[in-house]
């Protein structure tokens, strides 16, 4: 009954004379067609995907920002340079590099095995279950998952009541605020990029080149090291892409599972907006180095890996 | 020996569930404990956090906002998600791959990077801080996501459908709301539910483009600055129920949808 109404429609829509007039002025040709659906999603990516890109770089040249009314913008690189000039800056940038490549690193290590695990020891339709189980904590909010690690490792949180209860301390240890917190919570967050594309390569293994390596004496371990791993290369390229850029990139996590020892390079740069403009060139050329060091770290882990382009996706 | 391998790894994958689930668990067991004092051991229960939660102005005028912007992006996201992931589809055409970098780019770029730019971004727009800054903020980050989820389905659907509907003298207009749209309907929903998560959540960009008013992620981060309360974990839990009953709910009912059609 509702089919019949809506062909009724759709054939009046089509024989209606307005239509047809605008039918023939915009859709008759393919190219026109493309042209009319293209026009919005294309001005949307150039203004919005490239946009604020365009305005960081431009404000980390500007001395000033923002501009005085009737003065012309004077361009430096003194902002670039700044960051060069002082310990206080490079430190951060630095420990942020090597401690998102650490726990990338452990993410990779501790998610392979449960990836192999679903995707090679559990019958087809277990799989979904066993994934979904995992992917329930992901719908939680992940402020509320970072205050969740700081429930758990506080110094009278579950981690230390457990390991007292065991008998192995007498005092609390303090896990909170150091590296360990923060590495703790970084890889609480990000084990799902690294378990779904790890998931689907491995998935797509072929259980016949297992056996057949099997079947001509390769034990366990050359079976992992020959097969798997090398066949599993591009869920190990998109995982720690991820994980890397996930990491580099928190900014309320350091802030709230960190301590002093351990300001990350987020925090530095963030540091610049919290103040009135003044300081927002040095802010944006700060974000600049940190984003072009970051996708040039992924560009040569992609190269290593025997991967010409980045295909992320 | 193979069954003993299996076995490692069973329990290896079990103690990761535990490890994922086990930090939430606890975080919802102190929201009932009747005491100030966040910590074991748990002595007696109560839901006084909860009653102060839904008389607390400021955290339920925070979860409104939230939602409002959350469902402002998401039907922004949908609206352009879905004409991009067309004008990606199954056609080609030179500078595709160009193109589809583009569209990809807010999805992989660093959190904080993401924040800075859209803050330096809507300064030179002329766009206050605020409201219209966040939706379009949340908006420009879900657009990749939404596109990519709309455009896998669309990449799948057999061409013999468009054609029969060619054939049968459907012109592009009618072929695309009567065939191409209702067999993307799972993916979009898929997506919209996937948005309204990821916008809900979001931290980053309503943290650098507010105004006055904190989104909920926001004032929970202020509050978890300023120290540990049971109220948060009060909030936290009644929006963790909310989520993942969300969550849930959209992947049973995609996965249905699909296996219908």
């Amino acid at each position: 009954m509702s089919s019949r109404e809506a062909v009724s429609f759709w054939g009046r829509l089509v024989t209606h004379p307005a239509y047809q007039a605008v039918q023939r002025v915009a859709l008759a040709t393919p190219a026109r067609r493309f042209a009319l659906l293209a026009l919005v999603p294309l001005v949307w990516m150039l203004a919005t995907h490239l946009g604020p890109l365009v305005a960081m770089v431009r404000i980390s040249l500007l001395e000033a920002y923002p501009l005085t009314a009737g003065e012309a913008p004077v361009m430096t690189l003194a902002n670039y340079a700044s960051f060069f000039q002082e310990r206080i800056y490079l430190q951060p940038f630095l420990r942020t590099l090597v401690f998102s490549a650490l726990v990338t690193v452990a993410t990779l290590v501790t998610v392979f095995p449960i990836a192999y695990f679903i995707a090679k020891c559990v019958p087809g339709p277990r799989q979904i279950r066993l994934l979904l189980i995992l992917l329930v904590p992901f719908w939680v909010s992940y402020i509320i998952r970072t205050f969740a690690i700081m429930v758990v490792l506080g110094n009278r949180g579950a981690l230390n009541i457990a390991l007292r209860e065991l008998g192995l301390i007498d005092l609390p240890i303090p896990f909170m605020y150091t590296y360990f917190s923060l590495a703790f919570g970084v890889l609480y967050l990000t084990v799902l990029y690294m378990l779904l594309p790890l998931y689907a390569a491995i998935e797509k293994i072929d259980d016949r080149v297992l056996q057949a390596a099997a079947d001509l004496g390769a034990g366990p371990l050359t079976r992992f090291r020959r097969i798997v791993l090398p066949l599993s290369k591009d869920g190990i390229a998109s995982g720690c892409t991820l994980v890397f850029l996930l990491s580099t990139g928190y900014y309320a996590v350091p802030l709230l599972l960190g301590g002093p020892d351990t300001t990350l390079f987020a925090e530095t740069i963030g540091n610049f907006f919290h103040v009135a403009g003044d300081r927002w060139p040095t802010g944006a050329a700060f974000a600049v180095i940190m984003l072009t060091t970051s996708l040039v770290a992924v560009g040569l882990f992609l190269r290593l890996l025997g991967r010409g382009g980045a295909r992320l996706v | 020996m193979a069954g003993s391998r299996n076995w490692m790894l069973a329990s290896l994958y079990w103690a990761f569930a535990a490890y994922l689930f086990i930090p939430i668990a606890v975080m919802v067991a102190m929201s009932f404990k009747d005491s100030r004092f966040i910590g074991f051991p748990i002595e007696s229960w109560t839901l006084q956090w909860y009653v102060v939660v839904v008389q607390d102005a400021q955290m339920m005028g925070a979860f409104g906002y939230s939602v409002l912007i959350a469902v402002a992006a998401t039907v922004l996201s949908l609206a352009v998600g879905l004409l991009a992931a067309l004008m990606l589809g199954p056609a080609r055409y030179l500078g595709k791959t160009v193109l589809f970098a583009v569209m990809c780019l807010p999805a992989v770029i660093p959190g904080v990077i993401s924040g800075i730019s859209l803050r330096l971004f809507i300064r030179e727009i002329g766009l206050e801080p605020g409201t219209a800054a966040i939706i379009l903020g949340h908006t420009v980050h879900n657009v990749p996501f939404v596109t990519i989820m709309i455009l896998t389905r669309l990449n799948a659907m057999p061409k013999s459908q468009v054609e029969a509907a060619k054939d049968l003298g459907a012109d592009e207009v009618v072929t695309f709301f009567r065939v191409t749209l209702p067999f993307l309907m799972p993916a979009v929903f898929g997506a919209c539910m996937f948005s309204l998560l990821i916008s809900f959540d979001d931290f980053i960009r309503s943290f650098f483009l507010g105004g006055y008013e904190p989104t909920l992620p926001v004032l929970i981060f202020s509050m978890l600055r300023s120290g540990m309360s049971p109220e948060i974990n009060a909030i936290s839990t009644a929006v963790l129920i909310v989520t993942a009953g969300l969550g849930l709910y959209a992947e049973r009912y995609t996965r249905r949808l699909r296996s219908r059609t």
